[in-house]
């Protein structure tokens, strides 16, 4: 729970979804768990990619379903 | 000189929900209507179908030509994800009911809400090759909704209707900047309409290619425009709308990309992208014609007191996009005033829930290609205004569609 990747997702659901607290948001969970609606979730893998400094197609989204499979697939492609 | 829209007229249809009230009927949680901001939310009738809508957006702007002028529209494209036959074009009616020039160019495009755009891209090039002086060209970009309770809260957002632009020479509307886009495409299936009868959509994979495509459209704009940048260039925006929020969204991405803070981004919202979401709240997202109803909402809207650069984004689901821009002025302002699109979006006839839904069978089955089939106008009369005659969808008759004014 401590990578530079999850850092970067929490960083991020936390300015889109600031009531949410920092301990809620794990790999387990989905960003519509959280009660992200559509432009909430597609505004934290914006903003998560930002912050990496990397990009991504969205065909590459195909398998992400929760925060978890998310940060898996950011991992991939973080340097 | 300059090319790119001479007339731009927009129809919205004959009929209104509000979308609380919408919201209320399918149960939607009421909390997400703030991420959707529309008030309304056009619906179509069973006579209303892909040729009415674009006869009825551009019969204004033709009827406006001396005979001289129009016999000079020599390109007529219709621009539409709701096709009526796999080979018969759309166009082929529009130009029938319009009435334009036998010695014209008539065809179809599809890209599913990358509309339009292109195609006005497309022509406006033409246009200016000098191939045809004095040429003008109708792009005319018409849809009709196939949502019910299934497409969940696409319900509420998806609209009716379609955008009728005339391009030529005296571009009192938009002078487009010729050679300023950013172009950006690749495939990817985020919604889609596999039969007549229903779309499909992948929201979340449909808001990022939207947002990908829109940094990367702007990106490749850049490279082509020396000295561009999203903070300075334009002094207004008018976007795809397939609702407020991604319109929003899309903004602010960019403003962050631009280095903008949250409060600048939130104060430039308001003044640069706000004008033009008035007239799509009220509508829903017109689909291929989206992103001209934005224009005309912004140009009807906003003061228009001086000319202006006008950045526009289009994207299809597909995906395909574009950036580009132009410049209007006051005289545009005008000219789009002058359809009084606000004046029928106010007349259009409000429908309580139940008969919203009473019209949804017929209205799923507009673009379903029967052989025979007899539309009951009458029955839908009392939807038609007083003040203004309409083309109207009547019945098929060996697979023809024919259409009367009322």
């Amino acid at each position: 729970m401590s990578d530079a990747v999850l850092t970067a997702i929490r960083s991020s659901v936390l300015v889109v979804l600031p009531e949410i607290e920092p301990e809620q948001v794990t790999e387990e969970v989905s960003l519509t768990d959280l009660g992200a609606n559509s432009i909430d979730r597609v505004d934290v893998v914006t903003m998560t990619m930002d912050t990496l400094g990397i990009s991504l197609s969205v065909t590459e989204f195909t398998d992400v379903h929760d925060i978890g499979s998310l940060a898996r697939l950011l991992r991939r492609h973080t340097p | 000189m300059g090319y790119g829209i001479e007339g731009l007229n927009v129809y919205t249809g004959l009929a209104q929900i509000p979308v609380p009230e919408l919201f209320a009927g399918r149960g939607l949680e009421h909390e997400r209507l703030a991420n959707l901001a529309m008030t309304h939310r056009s619906i179509g009738l069973p006579f209303e179908d892909p040729v009415t809508n674009a006869v009825n957006a551009a019969k204004p702007l033709v009827d406006a030509l001396d005979p001289a002028d129009r016999e000079a529209v020599e390109v007529l494209i219709t621009s539409t994800e709701s096709g009526l036959d796999l080979s018969k074009s759309v166009a082929s009616y529009v130009h029938e009911y319009l009435g334009l020039s036998r010695n014209c160019r008539v065809f179809e495009a599809k890209q599913a809400c990358f509309r339009g755009d292109r195609r006005a891209q497309l022509a406006t090039g033409y246009l200016a090759s000098g191939a045809s002086p004095g040429a003008k060209a109708l792009v005319v970009a018409t849809d009709v909704a196939l949502v019910d309770a299934r497409a969940g809260y696409a319900e509420p957002a998806t609209g009716h209707g379609a955008a009728a632009v005339l391009l030529s020479d005296r571009p009192t509307v938009l002078e487009l900047d010729l050679g300023a886009f950013g172009l950006y495409s690749y495939e990817t299936l985020d919604s889609a309409r596999p039969t007549p009868e229903f779309d499909i959509a992948d929201v979340d994979r449909s808001l990022f290619a939207y947002l990908d495509c829109l940094t990367n459209s702007f990106a490749d704009y850049r490279t082509r425009v020396e000295g561009a940048d999203f903070l300075g260039t334009f002094d207004r925006l008018a976007m795809h709308t397939p609702f407020s929020g991604l319109v929003k969204a899309a903004h602010r991405k960019l403003m962050r990309e631009a280095g903008a803070s949250p409060a600048q981004a939130e104060e430039d919202f308001e003044r640069r992208v706000r004008p033009s979401l008035a007239y799509p709240a009220q509508v829903g997202n017109l689909c291929s014609g989206s992103v001209y109803l934005a224009l005309a909402s912004l140009l009807a809207t906003d003061p228009v007191d001086a000319a202006l650069r006008i950045g526009l984004y289009s994207y299809g689901s597909g995906c395909s996009a574009e950036f580009f821009s132009g410049v209007a002025g006051p005289a545009s302002a005008e000219a789009v005033r002058a359809m009084d699109i606000g004046g029928h979006l106010a007349g259009r006839r409000r429908l309580a829930f139940d008969e919203y839904t009473a019209l949804l069978p017929e209205n799923l089955r507009t673009l379903v290609p029967v052989e025979n089939r007899t539309v009951d106008v009458d029955r839908y009369a009392r939807y038609l205004p007083g003040d203004r005659t309409l083309l109207v969808h009547t019945r098929t008759k060996d697979y023809h569609r024919m259409y009367e004014w009322r």
